[in-house]
């Protein structure tokens, strides 16, 4: 059960942690700061105890499917969000790269990306509290996955924000890119799971080269949202997600030098 | 007019989307039962998972790309396929050592 609970708990919060140390990477390269992140942890907290209480009537929801679409929603907007954020980021005429809505725009997408990963942890943690045998390695083994998720998200945050300063803005971007395409890819499993949306036979099949049960494929599923066996709807709205993404990257990126600034 | 046809098209969507034959999955003291589904290649089906145990169980496949939370005490709804004949395993993963079980498609 400990290392059930390590790799569970290591799973759902790399899943947010990475995003979230890149926006944070991000706030501190264009000069915002990080205050936002107080909001943005308040809001989190709320979002992840909100949909933990109503998990239960939320999956009753569409014939026994509410859980993905709420899921897909979130999802989606994440990518949505960040989108905006990316654009937001565009360099002004006095050389500001963040607006009056960048830290609330951060705050929104941080707190989205956590809120459904936090409900599984905290429906998971809080549903073997009662069972006594279980208490001690399910705390401990999710303090340890954790720990180990929130590090790599720190290890990541350092590596982007120590990068010469020339260069930090658009690595940020440009890894911000696929992390938040990423959230396209499971939105559409989760409405595919749902019956909504059907993603047709699979192109092609990777699972020979990065098994989905690996350690890099589940690290891969949980930053770009890595799928082994893809049908061509998730490869076209991949596609479209990320052209997307990269399309206002490049629009905030050239910003600067359209401006003339730094 | 056209609002109503457009409507009654919608509707017809949406079932057409959700008609597909339905099995039932009970989870009990953290074991799959049954632990072998046999479901029809080719064809999209509905998976209703019952959770008849106190504590919640994820419902995990990678062969399958599915990946849900049940809470203890109710009851989810699944659709997998359309699907090449073959072995697909699924696994509790709040319980992996116990909750196992595979769909068959033939």
């Amino acid at each position: 059960m400990l290392i059930n609970s390590v790799v569970l708990v290591l799973r759902e919060i790399l899943e947010a942690a990475i995003l979230v140390t890149a926006l944070m990477g991000l706030a501190r390269i264009v000069g915002l700061g990080l205050t936002w992140f107080f909001a943005a942890a308040a809001a989190s907290f709320v979002g992840v105890m909100t949909l933990a209480t109503v998990f239960g009537p939320v999956t009753d929801m569409f014939d026994g499917t509410g859980q993905e679409v709420v899921g897909a929603a979130l999802q989606y907007g994440v990518y949505l969000v960040v989108l905006l954020v990316i654009i937001d980021t565009r360099q002004r005429v006095d050389g500001r790269r963040y607006s009056q809505f960048t830290a609330s725009l951060m705050a929104i997408a941080v707190a989205m990306a956590v809120t459904r990963e936090g409900a599984e942890i905290q429906l998971y943690i809080g549903g073997f509290m009662a069972v006594v045998e279980y208490r001690q390695a399910v705390l401990l083994g999710s303090a340890l996955g954790a720990g180990i998720g929130i590090s790599a998200g720190i290890i990541f945050y350092w590596t982007l924000v120590t990068r010469p300063r020339r260069w930090a803005y658009p690595l940020c971007l440009l890894c911000l890119c696929p992390l938040a395409t990423g959230m396209i890819m499971q939105g559409t499993l989760l409405l595919e799971q749902a019956g909504w949306v059907q993603a047709g036979e699979p192109v092609w099949n990777s699972g020979e080269i990065i098994s989905e049960q690996s350690i890099a494929g589940e690290l891969l599923y949980a930053v770009f949202g890595y799928e082994a066996t893809p049908g061509p709807l998730l490869i076209g709205l991949y596609g479209l997600g990320l052209a997307l993404s990269l399309l206002a990257s490049i629009f905030a990126i050239r910003s600067s030098t359209a401006g003339g600034g730094h | 007019m056209r609002w109503v046809a457009l409507g009654m098209l919608l509707v017809a969507w949406a079932a057409s989307l959700h008609a597909a034959p339905e099995y039932e999955v009970v989870i009990r003291e953290h074991l799959f039962e049954p632990a072998e589904l046999v479901i029809p290649a080719d064809t999209r089906v509905k998976l209703v998972v019952h959770n008849r145990d106190a504590t919640p169980e994820e419902f995990e496949s990678y062969e399958l790309n599915r990946e849900k939370v049940i809470l203890g005490g109710r009851t989810a709804t699944i659709y997998i396929g359309p699907l090449p004949p073959g072995t697909y395993p699924f696994f509790g993963e709040f319980n992996p050592r116990t909750a196992q079980g595979k769909v068959i498609v033939e």
